[in-house]
């Protein structure tokens, strides 16, 4: 699998384990996708905010406009319970994945 | 899923602003990260390239952000858009369309809204379906000692209660005024199952000799008369003599048969023997409703009630038995039928008419937009070839047609309103429930879904089926336009057309021809110019011989009005009838020779002034009118009309035959001589037969309430009429102004409507079937271009050319025509209470009804067949 591809379900979900920490700005969320994955799991920043917004039209994000300075303003994002709770959907599915496939791939061995 | 839908009318509604935000959220991230490279120490130009970069450029991604924001919301309101521009691009095909749905759609819920109202929905009291109306034979008025033993003997009834529709007279004002009121049994409303809306309803104690005379209201009139309801409660109302206090008050809009504002205790007037109503032969308006058991039914009441009447025959064979006698059989219907009465079978005939005309307007449409998709097949076609999903193509169709009913719909309720006020205007002020009568939301939302269901089955399956070819078969077939199964299709629709519009014209042929023969009809007497007003000399201070001197006075007086050519007094109205019928006796007769032929000699009874056969112009036969010499001190003289005379003195002289009032057993009034002999008229209604009458001079037997009938030169106003006789005396009550033309119109409307009705829409009919035969013919015309051009070119003739579409259109005719008569034949049966003088089937006019439609129809596919003609070959063959 190529580094900088990732599947749309594993951004969705990097973003909401983001965000579950605290809320952040598109900015600070694309930062930090690059910090967690020590730059291994680049993203296209172009794809992060329509995923941002697909993410808040299932309503498992919302997002507030606020002052930032120089006189502009920044939207900041929030998890909401159903982004909680897809993010631990979703964390259990893909340990369970991977786990699987370490099995698989060290029976190979 | 909810979150879902709200981010999406969020989203519609404020598009502009979200738009705007993700704008600034990307510029707000651009400016962070060029000042991240910048605190690296990058060149601003290249700070600003790197970010740029990074983000997969600014619009790029502004647009693939925007694109997750718009919902299928936006992709529909761009078929919205699209649709709209095809209907305008094609205003022809838009306004005809409009036109059939605003038909369809505006007749057919103003008039099935007036049905349902009328014919189907529950009348206004609490499970009215358990609620029966009882009267003697045939719906004639019950004498109280039957109706007391009625309700003492029939176990089928919770409750059996009976009524009269009455006025009496109030003072308190300038004049005294007349107010339409109900004489009611104690047990009225609790049968019918109303609640007081104030105060309370009447209690047992009330009806005693005794007890303080009570009175329950109207709302209308409590609201009208003391302000609101509460207030009216413990009013006294002085009428006819007598102080009542108002206990009550009904709940808005309450209605038995007829308006009433007042309501009061029956069984008081009967103690005091009000109009004889202590008499079993006295058949007085009395009517009974009744509450039947849960679990009884019409026929098992009507079964218990004639088992009463038998018995009561034996009982009293003196006043309840023969066939003949009113009180032989109980009558028993559902009060709902009794209620809607005999407007019944003018609103089913309108609304089967509606019924046509929707179908024939869906059928039309059903034409249109097949003619529409055969010539949108290539687009169809073409849109499938390069890509368009079937459900695209389906979709943005749904969305055409959806708009098309949709503008349909609301115009369609707009002409809906304005047709049901115009034939609210047309009917009778008797007609049952007019009252209650509004645009039914339920109806306009079924006609509009019926329109909506031909609109796209019509409009969608075809277009979908020319989908299916594939791109490169439209390509080659491109330019010829309709399949042939099209064409079966659009034929199809061409005969039901002039099947229909066979039928809907048959009605309205045979409505107008009786209504020809009604107006030809002689009434026996001159209704042009003829101006009524009633008047109401009652109480104590109104003996008879102060009535005799009054009655002189009126004539008198109203004769030196101007304009005015003759004044009789009467106590019947020509058309509305007489309704004190009597049997009378004979001298030299016995009982027995009257019962061997089986029919008492018997009369409607009309109380007259001298001057009555000369204003109303009948005719005399033999003997001499009423005149000066009849006083109330001479002799007690009577007239009788030529039926009497035929069918109770076949073989004797009429005058000079002395007759009396009641069965021989049981006579009431003086003896009277027969003096003369009129011609016979249509006093109960001009669509009826002559019915016996027997006339008595008013100064004989005077009366309490009377019409005045006032034959006029020119127009003689009724107020002037009623100054006249306020003039004579000031507490005189005057009321009722008509002219007897109009009593001739209300008691011909049921008729009226069902013509106007089957009229326009036979109209309608045939011009829609004829623009849908000049349709299919000129499509064809259009599809054959190129085989016509070859024909030409072989040799053919005009004649021949013209033959060639003329006999394809004289076919379709000629089944169409034939279903059509067919099918009027079967429906007219509907129409056999409603037709006069004519056979529902009659001949006559369903030929004249083909007739008229093959030449409508020819026509229309005459003109398409000539211009067939005017091909020019090389044209035709050039253009493929």
């Amino acid at each position: 699998m190529n580094k900088t591809q990732l599947l749309q379900g594993t951004l969705d979900l990097l973003i909401l384990r983001i965000l579950e920490l605290g809320p952040n700005h598109g900015w600070g969320i694309s930062n930090r996708l690059q910090q967690i994955s020590k730059d291994g799991l680049k993203t296209s920043q172009g794809s992060l905010y329509p995923a941002l917004h697909r993410l808040e039209m299932r309503g498992e994000v919302k997002s507030e406009m606020t002052a930032s300075e120089n006189n502009r303003r920044a939207r900041v994002y929030t998890i909401t319970r159903a982004g909680r709770k897809r993010l631990n959907q979703e964390t259990e599915t893909w340990e369970a994945f991977a786990l699987s496939m370490r099995r698989v791939l060290e029976e190979e061995q | 899923m909810i979150t879902r839908l709200l981010a999406t009318v969020r989203g519609l509604l404020a598009r502009r602003r979200i738009e705007r935000e993700i704008d600034e959220e990307l510029r707000d991230h651009l400016q962070r990260e060029i000042e991240a490279h910048r605190s690296r120490g990058v060149s601003a130009e290249d700070a600003r390239r790197l970010a740029l970069r990074d983000l997969g450029g600014l619009t790029q991604t502004i647009e693939s952000t925007r694109a997750v924001r718009a919902t299928w919301l936006d992709s529909v309101w761009r078929d919205v858009a699209y649709a709209a521009r095809v209907l305008r691009r094609s205003p022809r095909f838009t306004a005809t369309a409009l036109t059939l749905l605003v038909l369809g759609i505006g007749a057919t819920t103003a008039i099935v809204s007036i049905a349902y109202t009328v014919l189907v929905r529950p009348l206004p009291y609490a499970h009215s379906d358990r609620l029966v109306f009882l009267a003697e034979k045939e719906g004639s008025g019950i004498a109280w000692p039957n109706f007391e033993d009625w309700r003492r003997r029939a176990t089928s009834f919770e409750g059996l209660a009976s009524s009269l529709a009455d006025s009496v007279i109030r003072r308190g004002g300038q004049f005294p005024q007349q107010v339409d009121s109900r004489s009611v049994t104690v047990n009225f409303f609790g049968v019918l199952g109303t609640t007081p809306f104030q105060g309370r309803f009447f209690h047992e104690s009330d009806a005693r000799p005794d007890a303080a005379p009570t009175a329950v209201l109207s709302h209308a009139f409590a609201i009208r008369e003391f302000g609101s309801a509460q207030a009216a409660v413990g009013q006294t109302l002085t009428m006819s003599g007598r102080a009542y206090t108002a206990i009550g008050v009904l709940p808005p809009g309450f209605r038995y048969m007829t308006m009433a504002d007042v309501y009061l205790l029956l069984e008081p007037f009967v103690a005091a023997n009000y109009r004889g109503m202590q008499n079993r032969l006295n058949h007085t308006a009395l009517y009974a409703v009744a509450r039947l058991k849960p679990g009884v039914g019409v026929t098992a009441a009507r079964a218990e009630m004639q088992t009463i009447a038998a018995a009561l025959g034996l009982e009293y064979p003196a006043t309840n038995r023969g066939s003949d006698n009113p009180a032989c059989c109980i009558y028993i219907v559902p009060l709902a039928d009794r209620i809607v009465g005999d407007m019944a079978p003018t609103l089913t005939v309108v609304a089967g008419a509606v019924v046509l005309l929707l179908l024939i307007a869906c059928v039309n449409l059903a034409g249109l937009l097949l003619n529409k998709s055969a010539s949108r097949a290539d687009e169809f076609g073409i849109r499938a070839a390069i890509g368009g999903s079937r459900w695209d193509l389906i979709r943005q169709l749904l969305i055409e047609q959806a708009l098309l009913v949709l503008i349909g719909g609301v115009l369609g309720a707009v002409a809906g309103a304005a047709i049901l006020s115009a034939l609210v205007g047309l009917a009778p002020r008797e007609m049952p429930r007019l009252d209650e009568i509004h645009l039914d939301l339920v109806v306009l939302s079924w006609t509009t879904i019926v329109s909506c269901a031909c609109a796209f089955l019509f409009g969608i399956v075809p277009a979908v089926k020319a989908s299916s070819v594939s791109g490169q078969e439209v390509v080659v077939r491109s330019g010829r336009g309709a399949t042939r199964s099209a064409a079966a299709l659009r034929q199809a629709v061409m005969l039901a057309e002039i099947a229909v519009a066979t039928v809907l014209l048959s009605g309205a042929g045979l409505m107008v021809h009786s209504m020809v023969r009604l107006a030809r009809v002689d009434p026996g007497f001159d209704p042009n110019n003829l101006q009524t007003v009633m008047f109401a000399l009652t109480g104590p201070q109104w003996p008879d011989a102060r009535r005799q001197v009054f009655y002189n006075a009126v004539v008198e007086r109203l004769r030196a009005l101007p304009g005015v050519e003759n004044v009789a007094l009467t106590t019947a109205l020509p058309i509305l009838g007489s309704n004190w019928w009597t049997v009378f006796n004979t001298q030299g007769k016995t009982a027995e020779h009257w019962i061997s032929t089986g029919e008492f000699p018997n009369a409607d009874t009309v109380l007259v002034t001298a001057s009555y056969f000369d204003t109303l112009r009948i005719p005399l036969v033999k003997g001499r009118y009423f005149d000066q010499t009849d006083t109330p001190n001479s002799a007690p003289v009577a007239i009788v009309s030529s039926n009497v005379a035929r069918k109770f003195w076949p073989n004797e002289d009429p005058l000079g035959q002395q007759i009396r009032q009641g069965f021989p057993s049981d006579p009431f009034g003086p003896w009277r001589t027969v003096v003369g002999i009129v011609g016979d008229v249509r006093q109960q209604g001009v669509d009826r037969n002559a019915t016996p009458q027997l006339f008595m001079p008013v100064i004989q037997v005077p009366r309490a309430t009377v019409f005045t009938i006032v034959r006029t030169r020119e127009t003689v106003s009724a107020s002037s009429i009623e100054a006249a006789i306020h003039d004579l005396d000031r507490n005189v009550s005057v009321f009722n102004d008509r002219t007897v033309d109009q009593l001739m119109r209300d008691s011909s409307s049921r008729r009226r409507i069902a013509m106007i009705v089957l009229s326009a829409f036979g109209v309608v009919a045939v011009l829609l079937a004829a623009i849908g035969v000049y349709g299919v013919i000129a499509q064809a015309v259009a599809e054959r271009r190129r085989e016509i051009g070859v024909r030409m070119a072989l040799g053919a003739t005009g004649g021949q050319i013209r033959g060639l579409f003329l006999r394809h259109g004289l076919i379709v005719v000629a089944v169409g025509i034939a279903c059509g008569v067919g099918a009027a034949l079967a429906a007219a049966r509907s129409l056999a209470s409603l037709v006069f003088g004519v056979t529902v089937s009659d001949p006559a006019t369903l030929s004249a009804v083909a007739a008229l439609l093959t030449v409508v129809t020819l026509l229309a596919c005459y003109m398409p067949a000539r211009s067939a003609t005017r091909v020019d070959p090389l044209e035709a063959l050039r253009s493929e």
